[in-house]
């Protein structure tokens, strides 16, 4: 293939592509605990809910999302494994055909510790 | 001029007289605020009806229909199903609330859409389910009181590793973001807000904008055409009036103490029931001023304590199966069944069902010359 029309082609199809991995709805964020982590298909799902009005969201976890522990003040990056149940996380995300997709993972604390935040 | 000061005396003299009666606003209150209540009270006595957003799995029609005794906001006959699979092996996080099968709770009740699509007449429990349990219909009077509790002062009373050796080791629950919890029988929840909203959801089936999508059934999704209502079914407005009906509802004012009373109310203390029914917490800063700086006689510390593994039943965020928050005691004398699922008939009942970190008190209870417990228990029936 002509080098020129290749990078046209590459160029004209690489937005398709990434138009087609971004989510079809708003983010949208979520802070709850850790119920269960899925380290080989790369998901975790969070518990959260009103009242007594409780959900598990389900979240792809895709290895460039940024994943960070918040702790005594510092943010480090750490592993999808690092994270356990229990932890509390706030988790922004989006949605696409296939489920939940996580844009970032930060752990904020333990459950039975407590977090001072505001729903 | 005499006539007008005696009318004036007479009106002041019935005021003063005029004790807070179950189902009474709070005192105080602006128009406003009161205007709130009453409109309130309409949405949380109306019933809701397939067509307009109830079930399809449901425990009741209306708020009103199990929180009715003696009047709108008391307590109720009707029992009620949580179930949970408790993992004590899962150190953390040893409570699944079975939320992706349809729990915690687990209606009783379908409409006939459900019903002919399902032919079922409950929400189905699942099979891995450790325990079913049972919940009584409690009043909610005085909730707003406790709703603006500091969340310092209820974390002041905790003393999960007994550091003073009372044997009364309250802790805090607290909800899968980490707040601290306070309302439900186990205090996973945080603020009434979020217990009024989340109740009409598990309670009716009903979204609002703080709970826009529907439940499942036992975790799969309704049947196409059994919730023909656009979400929300409630609206934001409709959602803040019931929120201020529950939140201005006062508690029952005590009844005066007969001398039998106030020896049993002097008993209470000495047998340490107080440790945990700690009888009063105040409120702090608060929007509205009939809620801010209150002392409230809540006879609650409204943190967990182990109960014994004879009142055992369902985990719940950090609450293991046989510990409960401290039961708040006011408007006791309105109630006609006791404990979390109204196991209990009498109060006598109530305390000798007492274990774990409540046996202490028990023993003390039972060990009391029958003038004295028969004071105690008198006590009781003036909150």
């Amino acid at each position: 293939m002509h080098r020129v029309t290749f990078i046209s082609a590459v160029l004209f199809v690489a937005p398709l592509v990434l138009r087609a991995q971004q989510p079809t709805v708003p983010h949208d964020s979520v802070q709850g605990a850790v119920h269960a982590v899925d380290v080989r298909a790369r998901s975790v799902d969070v518990m959260t809910g009103v009242g007594y009005a409780l959900r598990v969201v389900h979240l792809q976890v895709p290895a460039t999302v940024p994943i960070t522990s918040r702790e005594a003040g510092q943010r480090e990056s750490i592993k999808l494994s690092e994270l356990k149940p229990g932890d509390v996380i706030r988790a922004v995300f989006g949605g696409r055909r296939t489920g939940f997709v996580a844009y970032t993972i930060e752990r904020v604390g333990r459950m039975e510790s407590g977090v001072e935040s505001k729903p | 001029m005499t006539r007008r000061w005696i009318g004036l005396a007479a009106i002041c003299g019935v005021a003063a007289c005029h004790k807070v009666q179950p189902g009474d606003p709070l005192g105080g209150l602006s128009a406003t605020d009161r205007a709130q209540f009453d409109s309130g009270l309409a949405v949380f006595d109306n019933t809701f009806t397939p067509q307009v957003g109830l079930g399809p799995l449901f425990n009741a029609s209306r708020c009103g229909e199990c929180h009715e005794d003696p009047v709108t906001g008391g307590n109720g006959d009707e029992v009620e199903h949580h179930a949970a699979v408790f993992h004590p092996e899962r150190a953390g996080a040893m409570c699944d609330e079975l939320a992706d099968k349809g729990g915690p709770v687990f209606q009783d009740s379908v409409t006939p859409a459900l019903h002919a699509a399902l032919g079922i007449d409950r929400e189905p429990r699942p099979a891995i389910a450790t325990v079913v349990a049972e919940r009584s219909t409690p009043d909610i009077f005085g909730f707003g009181l406790l709703d603006a509790v500091p969340d310092s002062v209820i974390l002041s009373y905790a003393d999960p590793n007994d550091t003073n050796h009372d044997g009364i080791s309250g802790r805090p629950n607290r909800f899968f973001d980490g707040r601290l919890g306070r309302f439900g029988r186990k205090a996973l929840v945080p603020t009434l807000r979020e217990f009024n909203a989340g109740a009409f959801s598990a309670e009716m089936g009903i979204t609002s904008p703080s709970v826009p999508e529907e439940g499942t059934v036992a975790g799969n999704p309704l049947p196409t055409g059994t919730d023909p209502a656009p979400d929300p079914e409630l609206s934001a407005r409709g959602l803040e009036l019931t929120d201020a009906f529950v939140r201005l509802l006062a508690p029952p004012a005590p009844l005066k103490q007969s001398r039998e009373a106030r020896r049993g109310r002097d008993l209470f203390a000495q047998v340490g029931c107080t440790g945990c029914h700690v009888p009063t917490l105040r409120t702090g800063d608060n929007p509205i001023p009939a809620l801010s700086h209150k002392e409230v006689a809540a006879y609650t510390d409204l943190l967990l304590h182990d109960m014994g593994p004879q009142l055992a039943d369902i985990c719940f965020g950090l609450a293991k199966p046989s510990e409960f928050r401290t039961e708040p005691l006011m408007g006791t004398r309105l109630a006609t069944q006791f404990l979390h699922d109204g196991r209990a008939k009498t109060l006598e009942q109530a305390i000798e069902m007492h274990g774990g970190e409540g046996m202490r008190s028990r023993d003390l209870f039972e060990a009391l010359p029958a003038a004295d417990r028969a004071a105690l228990l008198a006590f009781l029936k003036t909150l």
